[in-house]
């Protein structure tokens, strides 16, 4: 069974690694075969929504993974919006994201799994071989490992899924046997990862859809939405060199007032802990101006 | 359209592969630094030729209960090559019932029959099926949906993968003949996301029978219409809950929903819709072709029939195990599981999968694998998955390893289990590391206690029931575990030197590897929670 089983038949141009890039024009639609499935969900199912769960299983396909155009694709076809896309996709747990490696190993680790050390079997074996523990990706995005919950096969421990297929008693010589040829496919020596530091799996959403913009938005030289980033970590942002102090009375003027940017009293609240980056006006607003 | 076979090169696991993982299993056996019996009992629940589990139970000495021998109903040919192809699945009278009832027999007669057969909910609840069909809303105008769940999440069950990878035409058979009893035009089967092989071989059965006019329209040439749709889940123990898979299979986050109304009077779509397991819907097939006197010949009065149990755990021959209902667990574990391994003592056992309160070994000696006889123990049959743990597993561990399941999987729409569920984890985990604080076991009693009753779906009792019957029965492990320190002055401490993970790794006893670490990656529901200080 070739381990490549997941990345798409050629239609697609974008890998799984990279999500659709800027230059590539947008892409509105899956390959003709997909969007035929697509159209026998759309007949089968009472409504275009509930066709979803099914959808992002072609998504998947036709990208490797869901990526940002996967999702605002289904959300097109699905007459959703994104952010219901988005909700699903960080829901439930199976689909296949941007951040996992190409071979994303999902280890069982509930409780019959986990008897008699099992499922650590299995992961121990992995880390040997690749170098990354549960939450953790190689650095060139082959590989990526997660604990799951079970995946009812609980009498044969430990139970791995990887690339669409299904083990079960997955360690010692087995596993190994599995690793070499994931790695021998891969064209990688079979220490390629000894002493390598793998990198953190990160499960929030990389980028926000760059597609949806209000209208008028960049022009009037709104906040755009990639700017909206909430995760920005300390000195990330452009920080303001005149945060407002703390409250020296309570707010009484109405809010609304306060988000115009006229009353530093509402910037100063919203604004004192992560200075700038999320406000629309005053400073850091000005920068898009 | 098998949908993840086209387009996927490899097939996306296809028999090889498990095989494979399977024979080498076997293989490995003599050379294993494991104890024998794991590799024999592995191979032995194989899905594969040689001795799976149907044929022990065939074999197995006569026990008194029944009135008459019993073989494997549902899962007798689970082992015969080809046994999910139409071709085989004729060839032993398949579809022959569904041919002479449909657009023959009164529904009504149908649904009589099953209620007489006394068939009870196989997916955990245990719901008479007759009653709950009887309970479908009626003369509202609106279509009526069938959605079978074969979203088999609940830990330690791995009954419905037999018939959906084995034998999923009779699964096909009993849903067309529940949907013309109820009057159903459309059927939904939910799977969940990992079952890669059993969608394949599913979507093919409902195919082959499209091909031959089981499925479709005027299916054998009656007046009757039927639509079967095969909807793949991905991931999300929540899904199982009925209204949590109404909601997924309506395109959103499964959420589930509050009840009443009922899924019989509005569920899918707002329309009345019937949901059952899977192994319930394969057992109607049966009951149809032979009648419900033949269904009542096996199990107790109030708990009819014969189920598939899933054994797992510290037994010497792990697999699934069709028998009549009312066989002692003693039998169970016993005579089918080959006893413990390497001789080692029974510490306790889960008996209806992971959200089922525990049974010490006093409580086995009496059990019988009924509904009954399990509630008057406190605990449930719930979905036939039976674990046993041995004198090996400390207690603490796998409550915290159960607790971890349920703070994953709540799916955080109620405050009491979104929190509950993290807070048991919590401490449960302080337990894990010898940290316990005193006060801790009550705390974690009152928690419980405040998680049950209180949510839109049950996933918070049935995350609080084990929860309350280990604090129950083995209440020295957790007191073992607590430390002098006070709480308060504890608090004080971890807020002073925490990074939590840095804690986790250095703890000392029973801690886990460094590899626990990180946790479970790759999710972002109900506020997952790496502070476990
Ligand atoms: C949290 C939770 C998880 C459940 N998981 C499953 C499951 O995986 N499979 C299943 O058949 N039923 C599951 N159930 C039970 C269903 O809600 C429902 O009772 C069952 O599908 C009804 O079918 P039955 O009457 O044939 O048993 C679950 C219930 C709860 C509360
Ligand atoms: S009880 Fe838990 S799983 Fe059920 S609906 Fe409420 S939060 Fe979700
Ligand atoms: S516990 Fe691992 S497969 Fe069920």
């Amino acid at each position: 069974m070739s381990p490549t089983s997941h990345t798409p038949n050629g239609a697609s141009p974008a890998s799984g690694q990279a999500a659709a890039s800027a230059a590539a024009p947008r892409r509105t639609e899956f390959s003709p075969e997909r969007m035929a499935k697509f159209h026998d969900y759309a007949e089968e199912y009472p409504n275009k929504r509930s066709a979803l769960m099914m959808v992002l299983r072609l998504a998947e396909e036709e990208f490797g993974s869901i990526t940002d155009e996967a999702m605002e694709i289904t959300a097109d076809l699905c007459d959703v919006s994104v952010a219901h896309v988005q909700g699903m996709v960080t829901f439930y747990t199976h689909f296949k994201r941007p951040f996992h490696g190409k071979h994303r190993f999902m280890v069982c680790a509930t409780l019959m799994c986990a008897l008699e050390n099992n499922t650590d079997a299995a992961l121990i074996q992995i880390k040997d071989r690749l170098g990354i523990a549960p939450g953790e990706r190689t650095a060139d995005g082959l590989f990526s490992c997660e604990k799951v919950e079970c995946l009812a096969d609980c009498d044969k421990p430990p139970v791995v899924q990887c690339d669409n297929e299904h083990f079960c008693s997955m360690k010692g010589p087995v596993l190994e046997a599995y690793l070499d040829k994931l790695l021998k496919d891969e064209g990688k020596p079979a220490d390629a990862y000894k002493g390598k530091a793998p990198v953190e799996m990160d499960p929030r959403v990389p980028t926000l859809p760059v597609h949806y913009n209000f209208e008028g938005e960049t022009e009037q030289g709104a906040r755009r939405f990639d700017d909206k980033d909430p995760y920005l970590k300390a000195g990330e942002g452009a920080l303001t060199t005149d945060v407002p102090g703390p409250l020296a009375t309570p707010l009484t003027v109405p809010v609304a007032d306060g988000v115009n940017g006229k009353g530093s009293t509402s910037n100063g609240r919203n604004g004192h802990d992560r200075a700038g980056g999320n406000q629309v006006n005053g400073k850091n607003g000005a920068k898009h101006v | 359209m098998s949908d993840a076979n086209k387009p996927n090169p490899a097939g996306s696991g296809d028999v090889p592969p498990q095989k494979k993982a399977d024979e080498s299993a076997a293989q490995k056996a003599a050379g294993s630094p494991q104890p024998a019996p794991v590799a024999a009992g592995a191979a032995n629940a194989a899905a594969t030729p040689p001795s799976a589990a149907a044929p022990a139970p065939a074999a197995a000495p006569a026990d008194p209960k029944p009135k008459v021998p019993f073989s494997p109903i549902l899962t007798k040919h689970i082992n015969e090559p080809d046994s999910h192809t139409l071709a085989h699945y004729q060839a032993r009278g398949g579809y022959e019932t569904a041919k002479a009832h449909i657009g023959v027999t009164d529904p009504g007669a149908l649904i009589k029959l099953v209620d007489d057969s006394g068939l009870r909910g196989r997916g955990g609840a245990g719901f008479p099926t007759g009653k709950k069909w009887s309970f479908l809303a009626k003369g509202t105008g609106k279509p009526i949906y069938l959605a079978v769940n074969g979203d088999e999440s609940e830990p330690g069950t791995f009954k419905d993968r037999y018939i959906l990878e084995k034998d999923p035409h009779q699964l096909v058979e009993g849903v067309i003949l529940t949907c013309f009893a109820i009057g159903s035009k459309h059927a939904f089967i939910y799977l969940r996301g990992e079952f890669i092989l059993g969608f394949q071989r599913l979507d093919a059965a409902v195919q082959e029978a499209k091909a031959k006019g089981f499925v479709g329209k005027k299916i054998f040439g009656k007046d009757v219409d039927l639509t079967i749709t095969v909807v793949r889940g991905a991931g999300a123990y929540i899904c199982g809950e009925e209204t949590g898979m109404l909601s997924s299979i309506e395109g959103g986050r499964g959420y589930p929903k509050i009840k009443p109304p009922f899924p019989a009077v509005s569920g899918l779509f707002g329309c009345p819709t019937i949901v059952n397991n899977v192994e319930t819907i394969s057992a109607v097939t049966h009951i149809v072709k032979n009648g419900a006197a033949w269904h009542k010949q096996w199990g107790t009065e109030k708990s009819p029939g014969f189920k598939i149990f899933c054994l797992s755990g510290a037994v010497k021959k792990p697999g699934v195990y069709e028998v009549p209902l009312g066989i002692t667990m003693r039998e169970m574990i016993d005579q089918y599981g080959g006893g413990l391994k390497d001789g080692r003592k029974l510490k306790a056992v889960i008996p209806g999968g992971l959200s089922a309160p525990v049974l010490t070994p006093e409580m086995v000696e009496k059990c019988t694998l009924d509904y009954e006889s399990l509630a008057s123990l406190g605990s449930m049959l719930g979905s036939g998955g039976i674990t046993v743990l041995d004198e090996q597993v400390d207690m603490i561990s796998a409550i915290y390893n159960t607790m971890r399941f349920y703070h994953h999987e709540s799916c955080g729409q109620c405050t009491p289990c979104r929190e509950g569920t993290g807070w048991l984890e919590k401490v449960a985990h302080r337990f894990h590391h010898n940290e316990g604080h005193q006060g801790d076991v009550e705390l974690l009693g009152d928690i419980a206690k405040n998680m049950r009753g209180r949510t839109i779906c049950v996933l918070a009792d049935a995350a609080a029931m084990p929860m309350q019957s280990y604090l129950q029965h083995f209440k020295k492990d957790f007191e073992a575990k607590v430390k002098e320190t006070a709480f308060v002055e504890k608090q004080r401490t971890y807020r002073d030197e925490i990074t939590p993970t840095a804690k986790t790794i250095t703890a000392t006893g029973a801690g886990p590897s460094a590899l626990e670490v990180g946790s479970n990656q790759g999710t972002q529901r109900s506020g997952e929670n790496k502070d476990r200080g």
